[in-house]
């Protein structure tokens, strides 16, 4: 088998981003769904919590490379 | 899909089921890096740069983009908006209703400008990548977001110091209100590297990262459905790789339109954060 072990490391960070982005958008259509009213401010605050966590699974994408 | 792409993608087309054929090469990260554009003798970069490359073509490219939708919407102003004026008038209202107010407050109108600039000009940068023939999105080299990461950088600190004074904006930046005293030596070094280190740093690495991310992708996808293209390859085999290839071409055409919401949505993330994070600099207390 031929490969590298960094891609291994990546699928791994991805993990726990990918179930915070679960939350974030899972939580998120919740709350919109009690407060439809307030849709407008829910999905700016929706956006900045999804790109803040999904910077992690960048970090992590970008190190795969990087450290290659 | 870049020239280089295409160039790779040439090189090991219709390989499956020709055999002792050559093996399939997925697309390096050496797609990121075209050659400098070189003219007689001088073939070499130019001094201290690396040289007019594709990147920096398709920046001017954008640029100009940018600039001509702005002239040509912005041309004949009126307060009843003709049509031109009223797709600008959109996008101004989109920003400003969706990320100013929100994150800054009916004083943020005057950071207007540079949010709108940053967003029009983020997404034309990022739409380089799914135009023909260009297709290199100019985010996916990460000095591009690094320069517009160090512009909301500098931004914000001067907002904040212009707002509270150079050691009270610090001071609040720094050392979280209500903290115990005890606590804050584990606090303070944490706040430093998480506002002023971290902060700009996953800035520009979210959208670089991205754009790379995706670019790659799509690049892998039209190298793969090219290299298993071979319907020279007898009546069974033929039939086989192309409906691979086939298969591979519709993944790339509905990872294209995904492609185009992602750019949008990193636009319009790197215009929020930049205002979220004036917005925090002007409030602090």
């Amino acid at each position: 088998m031929e490969g590298s072990l960094n891609v291994i490391g990546y699928g791994i960070s991805v993990i726990g981003a990918g179930i915070g982005v679960g939350i974030v958008f899972g939580l998120g259509m919740q709350a919109i769904a009690r407060q439809p009213e307030a849709r407008g401010p829910l999905q700016t605050n929706i956006y900045i919590g999804f790109a803040l966590i999904e910077a992690l699974a960048l970090l992590g994408f970008v190190l795969a490379f990087a450290l290659g | 899909m870049s020239a280089d792409t295409l160039n790779l993608a040439a090189e090991g087309g219709g390989g499956l089921f020709t055999p002792g054929g050559p093996g399939f090469e997925a697309p390096s990260v050496g797609i990121f890096f075209p050659s400098p554009w070189s003219w007689g003798d001088y073939s070499e970069a130019l001094p201290y740069t690396s040289g007019i490359t594709k990147y920096a073509v398709l920046l001017v490219v954008a640029t100009a983009l940018v600039a001509f939708f702005l002239w040509w919407t912005t041309r004949k102003l009126a307060i009843v908006p003709s049509r031109k004026q009223s797709i600008f008038e959109i996008v101004v209202l989109f920003i400003r209703d969706q990320i100013s107010r929100p994150m800054i407050g009916v004083k943020g109108d005057r950071y207007l400008p540079l949010l709108v600039s940053l967003f029009l000009f983020i997404f034309a940068m990022n739409i380089m990548g799914l135009i023909p023939f260009l297709q290199l999105p100019v985010t996916s080299n990460l000095s591009y977001p690094v320069g517009l990461a160090a512009v909301v950088y500098i931004t914000f600190i001067a907002v904040g110091i212009r707002t509270h004074g150079f050691g009270r904006y610090f001071k609040s930046a720094v050392v979280p209100s209500g903290a115990p005293a005890w606590i804050l030596p584990l606090l303070v070094p944490i706040e430093i590297l998480s506002n002023f280190i971290i902060r700009p740093a996953t800035h520009a690495i979210r959208l670089f990262a991205t754009m790379f991310a995706g670019h790659l992708l799509l690049a892998t996808f039209a190298a793969g459905g090219w290299y298993m293209f071979n319907p020279s390859a007898g009546p069974l085999y033929g039939t086989i790789s192309v409906l691979f290839s086939g298969s591979a071409l519709l993944a790339f055409i509905i990872f294209t339109a995904f492609e185009l919401v992602i750019m949008f949505l990193q636009a319009f993330v790197f215009t929020l954060l930049a205002a979220l994070y004036i917005g925090q600099a002007q409030e602090a207390h």
